[in-house]
């Protein structure tokens, strides 16, 4: 899956859980998930957990910690992708 | 070599909590009773449905509750059994999780939370340190201890039971010490509208308890979220039939 798709699928996850819908159509790589979109910390699990139904992959804790902003997801999602 | 002592600290806090048990639970009692006049209402119907629904056997309890005050443990404490049956039994005084920042008000807090098997928690910390948290309330539910949680991961900001920010950790719990019990307990006070940190003078409170057994087919994370979403969707419930019993429109 290239980065411009992941993006999007992406960016159509988080948006129930955003409270920020505004910044979250001009999100960037660097857009952070928790403090600029207004997603509640507890409900990134939610969002880790439909990462993984909808792309097909399983992620660990390790890797879930580690998503912080929606390039950390996108880049994730691509790796794991491509070698699944 | 020496027998190494798992969780000594943990220990002596259980041991002297419960030495101390008819002291702390005195004083507090005595300090909602008398020094702020709270009151629950059916109180003796409580604790008769808590021995029947919970106290009369031993093993591990988790008590799951709402959230709205800071001393929301305390008083269902108070409401769940009187002092002597805490202090007769060790594992039915239960263990509390409250945070950090609010213990260290006062010295004193910090000395009552200790005696009062208080587990101070960093509120939104690292992953790391909600790790060692769960960690500790399973060594203590596998020793058949009671616990107090609050499934929504601090007071409600909306004033109703609050789904958005349930943590999972509830069910991680269930997952790790299966023989757990868990005991619902919706405690609200009368005059309470949204989160504060005390409820006010003179509140008098209505508590509800429910038993469940809180299951899924699904491991790992997605089970514990199965688990949790149960027990909350519970207490949403028991808060929706407060308010229709209350009279009021939600």
């Amino acid at each position: 899956m290239d980065r411009a798709a992941a993006l999007e699928k992406v960016t159509a996850i988080i948006k129930p859980f955003a409270k920020n819908v505004e910044a979250l159509k001009t999100a960037t790589d660097a857009t952070r998930i928790i403090e600029d979109l207004g997603v509640n910390s507890a409900r990134l699990v939610d969002i880790v957990l439909e990462f993984e139904d909808q792309f097909g992959i399983s992620i660990d804790d390790e890797a879930a910690d580690k998503v912080r902003t929606v390039g950390d997801a996108v880049q994730m999602i691509v790796l794991k992708t491509a070698t699944a | 070599m020496g027998v190494r002592i798992d969780r000594p600290g943990l220990r002596v806090q259980e041991l002297l909590s419960q030495a101390l048990s008819p002291l702390t639970y005195g004083a507090l009692a005595a300090w909602m009773r008398f020094g702020r006049r709270y009151r629950i209402e059916e109180l003796r119907r409580v604790r008769t449905e808590f021995m029947a629904q919970a106290g009369n056997r031993r093993g591990p309890l988790l008590i799951c509750a709402n959230h709205l005050t800071l001393i929301d443990s305390l008083v269902i404490q108070w409401a769940l059994a009187p002092w002597w049956r805490f202090a007769r039994r060790r594992d039915a005084f239960a263990w509390n999780l409250p945070d950090r920042r609010n213990l260290a008000t006062f010295w004193w807090w910090r000395v009552l939370g200790y005696f009062g098997k208080c587990i101070p928690v960093v509120r939104r910390g690292t992953a790391e340190q909600a790790r060692q948290t769960l960690d500790k309330v399973i060594w203590l539910l596998a020793r058949g201890q009671s616990v107090v949680i609050f499934p929504e991961g601090g007071r409600s900001r909306v004033g109703r039971v609050d789904r958005e920010g349930v943590t999972y950790g509830v069910g991680q719990i269930l997952q790790a010490v299966p023989a757990t019990r868990v005991l619902c307990v919706f405690l609200r006070g009368r005059g309470q509208k949204v989160y504060s940190d005390y409820p006010a003078p003179g509140e008098r409170f209505v508590v509800s308890l429910h038993g469940m057994v809180p299951s899924t087919v699904s491991a790992g994370i997605r089970g514990a979220r199965d688990l949790a979403t149960q027990i909350v969707e519970r207490l949403s419930e028991m808060e929706t039939r407060y308010f229709e019993d209350a009279g009021v429109d939600r």
